[in-house]
């Protein structure tokens, strides 16, 4: 049996193909249950601060450190899946050090960005705050998988749809579309 | 440098391998997964797959979830080498201006 230089070259273009192909699936999976996580926090925080817009500060803490440690929980669980046993110690600290830096960052980013923006109603703050994630999403898609781009695109569109058109139902609103479109994104990337 | 492997070469069946191979060890992928991904039909991975089992390259495991049965697929040890060779193989050639 002969192959050509053509066919070496075909054939070594296939297998870098689906060596990409594997990897934006791997990405998909190891996202999913991220998106569940915080559709949920979404989902419970908004509807919660619809029907007792009081208690916002208390729901919206109490959600944020529930998804935050359930992010990074997940994180160090598919680390450890992922690698033998005798690496998975050092993957693991290294996973909870990179997710809690990277928590950090997004929080301090939005942080920044409410100060700047000084928004004037919880509704204004809602929208800022939350237009921040659909955008990373999309951002990460770019390199990562269409997939991530299309979760992203569509929550960033309901977000300010709901923001243009709906007033005082507005934590409604983002609680069922946007926690909705982060769990059925979710629910899609795990499909994959 | 080793000759080219010819059960892997043919194209299906390297896009078959290197999916596979791309996969952690011990990590198995489902048949219909890896038909969606390759665009393939169910008699061509059936086919293709069949030469790469009978060569031990590739591991099938079948079983059932609930009531419905499912078909898993994962690279071999011989397989993963096999496939290694191959792909060095390639790779020698193009470098060596052949």
């Amino acid at each position: 049996m002969t192959v050509t230089r053509e066919e070496a070259v075909t054939a070594l273009e296939e297998v870098s193909r689906a060596s990409d192909r594997i990897n934006t699936l791997k990405g998909y999976h190891h996202g999913a249950p991220h998106f569940i996580i915080w559709g949920l926090v979404w989902l419970v925080a908004n509807t919660l601060t619809q029907f007792l817009p009081d208690q916002t500060n208390v729901t919206w803490s109490a959600a944020l450190v529930f998804g935050v440690i359930a992010s990074v929980a997940t994180g160090v669980i598919q680390a450890r899946r992922a690698r033998p046993r005798a690496a998975s110690s050092a993957a693991e600290a290294r996973v909870s050090r990179r997710s809690g830096m990277a928590v950090a960052v997004v929080f301090a980013f939005i942080a920044c960005l409410v100060v700047i923006t000084r928004p004037e109603t919880s509704r204004e703050t809602n929208a800022v705050i939350s237009i921040v994630f659909p955008f990373m999403y999309m951002g990460a898609g770019v390199w990562a998988g269409w997939r991530l781009f299309a979760i992203g695109l569509v929550t960033a569109v309901g977000i300010m749809a709901g923001f243009v058109w709906i007033e005082d139902y507005y934590p409604l609103w983002m609680g069922l579309f946007g926690g909705g479109s982060l769990i059925a994104g979710g629910l899609w990337l795990r499909s994959a | 440098m080793d000759g080219p492997d010819e059960i892997i070469h043919q194209s299906m069946r390297l896009r078959i391998a290197a999916t596979l191979n791309a996969l952690p060890t011990g990590e198995l992928l489902e048949f219909n997964k890896l038909k969606a991904g390759l665009g393939a039909t169910d008699g061509n991975m059936a086919t293709h797959l069949s030469a790469l089992e009978k060569a031990g390259y590739v591991a099938v495991e079948k079983d059932f979830v609930g009531k419905k049965p499912r078909t898993r697929l994962s690279l071999t040890r011989a397989g993963r080498k096999a496939f290694d060779r191959h792909v060095a193989y390639l790779k020698d050639l193009l470098d060596s201006g052949g």
